[in-house]
């Protein structure tokens, strides 16, 4: 069976009439030499890399672009079209959840003759799009025109575990496209993002909806994201459950199947409420809404709010119809199980030992069937153990994530990468523990306790002190900590 | 005169030195195989095999094992592949008639089983085998078996001593690696030090087999005769290495540093009080062990302390252990509980047993076991189950809770609408209201439904947790259901015939 992945494209896209009769001459062409850094050695940047994207001046002097094509970025140029200056860049506000970013040039010079392009409707499926931008291939401006195959919620690949509204188009989108206007009579309709490998003529934009979402929540000066409801709804159509909720058995509404216990919708919403109505969007029995002709999945009616608002939705609650506020909340708690950018890890290293929050990043570095080699502990404490086991209050989980060779740790072989649980009887549920624990007075020996097969490992207080700087020297780590 | 080459006269030179060699190596496995001859036994067995992904099916297999005469009327082999047999026949001289056999005593856990055959003609020349009662790195192996008719003798050179899982079991115990030229071998072949059985091959892979020792076979063997024979015992608590000093000095160990860290203490035989987290554990039934958890072992030397619970003894027996804990000395006499599959929620293994299951208007439910969790290597060439099943493969029983139910499938009908395309199994929690430990509790919460409707709680995934079915109509819809897939029987549960 081929495969599908779903890829970012760092490239640019098309051309059109109406609002704006030249788009192209507002379409840069942006480079950006970035430098992240090696999860399991979070002191350590890695080399610097040069990659290219698009993007496309908006009102207010600002150009559109994705978060993708400027992640990680030590420096960003932006050139216009068909000018052969580069200008320095500067990232305003970045949104990595929803793949879109704002970027500021100093130098007034650049916008010179150059007019904002503005964002448009969501175009209609079967209508002709044209993508901008400066894809591979060449190093001129790019045209491809396409017709919007598909509307629906989309996987952001960038951040990785969230899915937002996508418009699939069959206009070639490549490397270099990315952070492009799509445009329609003259409008901009959507941001190229990302493309399919195993797929033929597969791209996807970011239609507008998202892109004034991303926006509004800048305009008070702060991009805080796109707010959750923290509710898992699922289909209702078994005709005896419906029964037993007091529906007929065939009809809309759909059912709260969980409510996360982080969730602000606790105490508001409740398992087996049928949801018949969100922000105005009829649910079906699907668990579905119909989105400007589209039937989308309802998460996609919540994805109006901000962070803060309230959306009002209807239920069905033993028997009685209601209408409650559901209030949206962007919180950290998902961070971990997100793809994390532009934020240097949180790290202690002590006695050659590496301490450093669990997250996805960092467990990638295990290679690449990091999910078998993580064992079920890292893998339960990084997806599931939040929501389903709250009453363990461990809001940051910990990893020894290598122990940097000296004679003071030579003996210790037993734990390395694994989930710290104590330590000198601590229990460890954020970095800071760590410090502390570790300098607690009257300790010798540093008692270590691992979750993974209840593992300990001591290590010599008196030896670890004096070995620290020189360790810190011989593996070029001029901090012992990030905190 | 003719001059050869110097080339050709050397080769010459060698194949005339050399000839009288391989005559001997000839001549002595010629006198292998004739001691083997009436002694080695080929046993066809037929089976049945279960598809866990519709348990309701059956289908029949074939393997042939090697087997050993060791007395008047009885053979010996492994255990391994003698579950769910429906015939089994012994046939000598590796060619000629079949005999009807039948398993006079079998262990999954100690991997062996005693055969015998009714027919006394078969008998008539066999010999019995003598087992070592001292194997040795040292020593010369032979390993044969019957193929097409002839008797394959090769000989293996040993590797390694490995205290290893049992092949079907729970419990660790020394076993040899040797080195073979022969192939798919691990199915009671046995091996031979002279005249005498060294052990038999339990695995294979590529040309590195396993030998479970003639000694350990003795003494289960002895233990059977004797009816004394309580099951394999083994150690329930965890250690660590306690190589890296600075352990030893935070636990206030006197002395130099020895002994390995408890780090997960014993559960059963209400033995917690007895080996306990924390603990050192520095001497076993005897033997002192050292930091990387090895003790002297007489026969085999270096050995991990796994060892010590099936070298001289059987579940039940008490093995005296010496601890260092809180900063005293203490000895203590460990009861070795029976290794059983039942000690996981997840069984390891099921043998003699068919696939229990139970639908449900479509909704097939079964029991959460180690074969079941299989099928997905079996079928679909994945490395392991989803991970949602996986984790609790190695969870103990709690007061609460013996073992677990999966929802492993749905069969499409009317009843069981809106759940149809569930494709990933579901653990089940509890079913109206009753937790669900087996598919016995399962068959009894239906009994009790909540105001007409079976309501069914998931464990917590990222997938549904809860469904809802009618009861009332469950019954037709179960017979509709069997009708339309070509099923008999709505249920296997064991120990209850079918029904």
């Amino acid at each position: 069976m081929r495969s599908t992945i779903i890829l970012p494209i760092l490239l640019g896209a098309a051309a059109a009439l109406g609002g704006n009769s030249a788009p192209e001459k507002s379409v840069i062409q942006i480079y950006n030499f970035g430098q992240s850094v090696a999860w399991d050695a979070p002191w350590r940047f890695t080399g610097v890399g040069r990659s290219t994207g698009t993007g496309f001046l908006i009102k207010g002097k600002r150009i559109m672009t994705n978060a993708h094509v400027v992640s990680w970025a030590k420096q960003i140029l932006v050139r216009r079209y068909q000018d052969p200056r580069p200008y320095a860049a500067k990232v305003k506000f970045i949104g990595h959840d929803c793949d879109l970013a704002v970027l500021e040039v100093e130098d007034e010079a650049f916008f010179e003759g150059l007019e904002p392009l503005e964002v448009g409707e969501l175009p209609k499926v079967r209508s002709t799009v044209i993508t901008y931008g400066y894809p591979a291939g060449g190093e001129q401006i790019s045209y491809t025109r396409g017709v919007v195959s598909r509307i629906e919620l989309q996987t952001y690949v960038h951040i990785g575990n969230l899915a937002f509204l996508g418009v699939q188009t069959d206009a070639a989108i490549n490397p270099g496209n990315s952070g492009g206007p799509v445009i329609q009579e003259g409008m901009v309709v959507g941001v190229a993002f990302q493309g399919a490998t195993g797929l033929e003529n597969t791209g996807f934009f970011i239609p507008p909806s998202v892109i004034n979402h991303f926006l509004k929540d800048v305009e008070d000066g702060t991009y805080h994201g796109f707010p959750r409801a923290g509710i898992r709804v699922i289909a209702l159509q078994n005709p005896a459950y419906r029964k037993s909720l007091g529906l007929a058995a065939t009809g809309p509404g759909a059912r709260v199947d969980l409510v996360l216990p982080s969730s602000a919708a606790k105490g508001i919403l409740e398992e087996d409420d049928v949801i018949l109505n969100v922000a105005g969007f009829d649910v079906g029995s699907d668990a579905s809404i119909m989105y400007e002709g589209n039937r989308l999945n309802l998460t996609a009616g919540f994805h109006g709010a901000q962070h803060g608002d309230k959306v009002q939705v209807k239920i069905l609650r033993k028997g009685q119809e209601q209408s409650v506020q559901v209030p949206m909340t962007v919180t950290e708690e998902e961070k971990m199980l997100s793809n994390q950018y532009d934020v240097l890890p949180r790290y202690y290293v002590y006695g050659g030992l590496i301490f450093t929050p669990l997250s996805i990043d960092y467990l990638r570095t295990l290679g690449r069937n990091w999910a078998d080699s993580a064992g079920s502990e890292m893998f339960y404490e990084l997806y599931y153990r939040r929501n389903e086991k709250p009453e363990v209050n461990r809001p940051e989980p910990i990893v020894l994530a290598g122990v940097l060779a000296h004679p003071v740790n030579a003996n210790m072989k037993a734990q390395s990468r694994s989930l710290v649980s104590k330590i000198n009887g601590k229990a460890i549920t954020k970095l800071e523990d760590v410090v502390e624990a570790l300098a607690q007075p009257g300790v010798k020996e540093h008692l270590i306790e691992f979750l993974q097969n209840d593992g300990v490992e001591c290590l010599s207080r008196d030896e670890a002190d004096q070995a620290n700087p020189k360790i810190l020297k011989t593996y070029g780590i001029t901090k012992d900590r990030r905190l | 005169m003719i001059q050869l080459p110097l080339s050709m006269r050397l080769t010459l030179a060698l194949l005339i030195a050399l000839a009288p060699l391989g005559t001997m190596a000839r001549s002595t496995r010629d006198d292998a195989q004739s001691v083997m001859r009436p002694s080695l036994v080929e046993l066809e067995v037929a089976r049945k095999l279960f598809d866990y992904q519709t348990p309701w099916t059956r289908t029949s297999g074939n393997l042939r094992k090697s087997a050993l005469v060791v007395s008047a009327d009885q053979v010996l082999t492994t255990a391994d592949g003698l579950s769910n047999l429906t015939l089994m026949r012994a046939q000598r001289d590796g060619r000629g008639k079949y005999y009807e056999a039948s398993v006079v005593w079998v262990d999954y856990h100690a991997n062996l089983a005693l055969v015998k055959v009714e027919d006394s003609s078969f008998w008539k020349g066999l010999k019995p085998v003598e087992l070592l009662t001292k194997v040795s790195p040292s020593d010369e192996f032979q390993v044969h078996r019957w193929k097409g008719g002839n008797m394959e003798s090769r000989k293996a050179e040993f590797s390694q001593v490995v205290v290893r899982q049992s092949k079907l079991s729970l419990y660790d115990f020394a076993q040899f690696e040797l080195t073979t030229e022969m192939t798919a071998a691990g199915w009671g072949e046995p091996v031979m030090v002279g005249n005498k059985l060294a052990g038999l091959l339990t695995s294979q892979a590529r040309n590195t087999a396993t030998l479970m020792p003639a000694p350990f076979i003795r003494h289960v063997l002895d233990a059977h005769k004797k009816g004394s024979f309580a099951g394999m015992g083994f150690f329930d608590f965890t250690w660590q290495p306690t190589e890296n000093p600075a352990i030893h000095r935070r636990y206030e160990f006197p002395g130099e540093p020895r002994g390995v860290l408890v780090i997960d203490g014993a559960k059963l035989n209400g033995q917690t009080n007895v080996i306990q987290r924390g603990d050192i554990i520095v001497q076993v039934d005897g033997f002192d062990i050292d930091t990387q958890g090895n003790y002297l072992d007489p026969m085999f030397g270096r050995l991990l302390l796994e060892n010590l619970s099936t070298r001289q003894h059987f579940a039940g027996d008490q093995v005296p252990i010496k601890i260092w804990r809180h900063g005293k000395w203490a000895e203590v006499r460990f009861r070795l509980p029976k290794v059983d599959y039942g000690i996981r929620q997840v069984p390891e293994h099921q043998f003699d047993q068919e696939p229990e299951y139970l639908i449900l208007g479509g909704l097939v439910f079964q029991p959460l076991t180690g074969p079941y969790l299989r099928r997905w290597q079996d079928y679909y060439n994945e490395a392991t189950a989803p991970f949602r099943l996986n984790y609790y493969k190695n969870d103990a029983p709690t007061k609460d809770r013996s073992g677990l139910v999966v929802l492993s499938n749905v069969l499409p009908d009317p009843y069981n609408l809106g759940y149809q395309d569930q494709h990933s199994p579901l653990v089940v929690s509890q079913i109206n209201g009753r937790t669900v430990s087996n598919l016995k509790d399962l068959a009894e919460a239906l009994r009790q439904p909540k105001d007409g409707y079976h309501v069914i709680q998931y464990m917590k995934s990222d997938n549904i947790k809860r469904m809802v079915v009618d009861a009332e109509g469950a019954a037709a819809a179960t017979k509709r259901v069997l009708e339309r897939y070509g099923i008999e029987n709505d249920r296997f549960l064991a120990g209850t015939a079918g029904k």
